[in-house]
């Protein structure tokens, strides 16, 4: 039992994560290979809040947002205006750079010897979550929040002027949008909601590292978005996370030998996405164009 | 300090080499061909396949490995990108059908060979000090193929028709084409010269410090800024870029530490991208 509540945990923090992605990639048509550092950028100030402070978890996830929105806002204004393979390039160094960060600021993130004993977090300032049972239920509730409020942003004024850019920036350039700003906003909310994911891995696991959030973390949530499918539906982002979560689980009944199963998984998601892109470069239930 | 520019020329010279093999492809086909890191180790694996488990002279397994690379590359781009081009897929679908190729290439390696760091010699090195700077005998190698190797093909970029044939493919395939060139040949030189291009720089590269599975995509991310702050376009800048990249790097280690190079790597490009977004010597394109 604590087994399928363990993965359907780290199904929820995928969830909030290829949504989060799905707002750049997706809605945004902003391709970033820097998911995995909003993640990690998340994880760690949400433990350092968790373990300096006795706050509330609403409060925390708030401080999160902000915080990890915040620096996306280093690499947002140089690179939004950036078209196409600059704009990947810019956040790709940003997700290395993240990484060597967190490995080598020592003193700060205690680099590759992690940071053990994250407490757990505390619903309302009093109320410590200590179950498996506890944390799957927030897991999945903010997984749901999360969900209804990207297909209530499909729907919003906001939404549907990023449809726009998407289908074609110059002309919502010529209505008088500033596109670049929105843009760096879905960025911006896009950082956010990454972060929110990694406050909950952070205090679920209790132990964080930076090997949890290097370029191939990147790859695999653009991977789960590209099986799901990239665009306004929210189905899509869902879809992928099940996959990507659910595959290696399936994979360890087959019995192989970690040492291998890991890198043949890696393998497997390879594959499939060289498939997409000749069958269905949009993925399963997308429909935005890439 | 003149010990820490050397070795950031030294580190820059395999910057350039590998930075061409990257610009090749991208100058040529606009195609972000990221599935690069993964040539760059297959090429390593191969030289550590022929030179220490078979055995052969490091000569030898160092020639085996840029043919072997040179064939990889052209597959890259005969099985995936020119299907797609086909298809009339965006830049964007083939770059990522090029991460999946990456992920594919590289868990296979790891998987045939294993996660950990290997060394291709660890013999202590000969080396030869010139007037206080000391260099050592891969360095000295590096140095001076790299050199050679650079010169021959800015020479031969420049001077053949070859060259005249890429030029034209990357201002506009399609006139190209319609004036009689053969564009697929080219495509598939220009393929076979950028995995020679990226052999190289391996080779030269892991012969020094060893290699592992995992290495490949910071060396070309390296390469990709070295290409970007000497100026898409042209092959030369590379070379400029190249060397820029590796003293400044050079002279971070000297000042602070190693460890953050990739740091000074990133704000250099993001400077860069701000104040002058066609490069140091490069030419403002369209598309940019």
């Amino acid at each position: 039992m604590e087994y399928l509540l363990h993965i359907g945990i780290m199904l929820s923090i995928y969830v909030i994560l290829v949504l989060s992605t799905n707002l750049t990639v997706g809605m945004a048509n902003l391709l970033t290979l820097c998911q995995a550092a909003f993640y990690g950028i998340g994880a760690y100030i949400g433990t350092f809040f968790l373990m300096q402070f006795n706050l509330p978890f609403v409060l925390i996830a708030l401080i999160v947002m902000v915080a990890t929105g915040l620096t996306s806002i280093l690499i947002s204004y140089a690179s939004v205006k950036l078209k196409g393979d600059y704009f990947i390039l810019a956040t790709l160094g940003f997700q290395m750079v993240v990484y060597t960060i967190l490995y080598n600021w020592i003193d700060v993130t205690r680099g590759p010897y992690g940071i053990p004993g994250i407490p757990s977090i505390k619903l309302f300032g009093i109320w410590s979550l200590s179950s498996i049972y506890a944390y799957f239920i927030l897991a999945v509730v903010v997984a749901v929040l999360v969900a209804w409020l990207f297909s209530r942003m499909q729907r919003s004024p906001y939404g549907r002027i990023l449809k726009a850019i998407r289908t074609d920036e110059l002309s919502a350039q010529s209505l008088g949008r500033n596109t670049n700003k929105l843009k760096r906003w879905a960025f911006f909310l896009s950082a956010a909601f990454a972060g929110v994911a990694g406050l909950i891995y952070a205090s679920y696991v209790s132990y964080i590292d930076p090997t949890s959030f290097t370029l191939d973390e990147s790859i695999f949530i653009i991977t789960a978005l590209f099986i799901g499918g990239i665009g306004s539906r929210v189905w899509g982002p869902i879809v992928g996370a099940v996959v990507v979560v659910l595959l290696p689980e399936l994979l360890r009944f087959v019995g192989l030998p970690d040492a291998i199963a890991a890198n043949l998984r890696q393998v497997i998601y390879g594959l499939v996405l060289i498939v997409l892109m000749f069958v269905r470069p949009q993925g399963l239930l997308g429909d935005a164009k890439i | 300090m003149g010990q820490f520019i050397v070795n950031g020329i030294i580190t820059g010279i395999l910057y350039s080499l590998l930075a061409i093999g990257f610009a090749l492809v991208y100058n040529t086909t606009k195609l972000f061909h990221i599935v690069a890191a993964a040539i760059y180790v297959f090429a390593a694996f191969m030289f550590y396949l022929f030179a220490v488990i078979f055995g052969l002279p490091v000569m030898v397994a160092a020639l085996v490995s840029i043919l072997l690379t040179m064939g990889l590359s052209l597959l890259t781009d005969v099985s995936v990108y020119r299907p797609l081009k086909k298809r009339k897929s965006s830049n964007n679908v083939a770059m990522i059908a090029s991460i999946g190729m990456m992920t594919v290439i590289i868990n296979l390696i790891a998987m045939l060979f294993g996660n950990e760091t290997k060394v291709i010699d660890n013999t202590i090195h000969r080396t030869f000090a010139l007037g206080g700077l000391i260099i050592t005998t891969p360095q000295m190698w590096q140095l001076v193929a790299g050199s050679v190797v650079l010169v021959l093909f800015l020479l031969f970029i420049g001077l053949s028709s070859w060259g005249a044939r890429l030029r034209s493919l990357s201002a506009d395939s399609v006139l190209d084409e319609t004036l009689g060139d053969s564009t697929s040949s080219t495509r598939s030189m220009v393929f076979l010269m950028s995995g020679a291009f990226i052999a190289i720089a391996s080779c030269l590269t892991v012969y020094d410090i060893g290699l592992d599975p995992s290495m490949g995509m910071n060396m070309l991310f390296n390469a990709m800024v070295a290409m970007i702050i000497g100026g898409v376009g042209r092959f030369g800048t590379c070379v400029l870029g190249g060397i820029t990249l590796g003293v400044l790097q050079a002279l971070t280690a000297w000042q602070f530490s190693s460890n953050w190079q990739n740091a000074v790597t990133f704000v250099l490009l993001l400077l860069l991208l701000f104040l002058r977004p066609q490069g140091i010597a490069g030419y403002k394109q369209r598309t940019v």
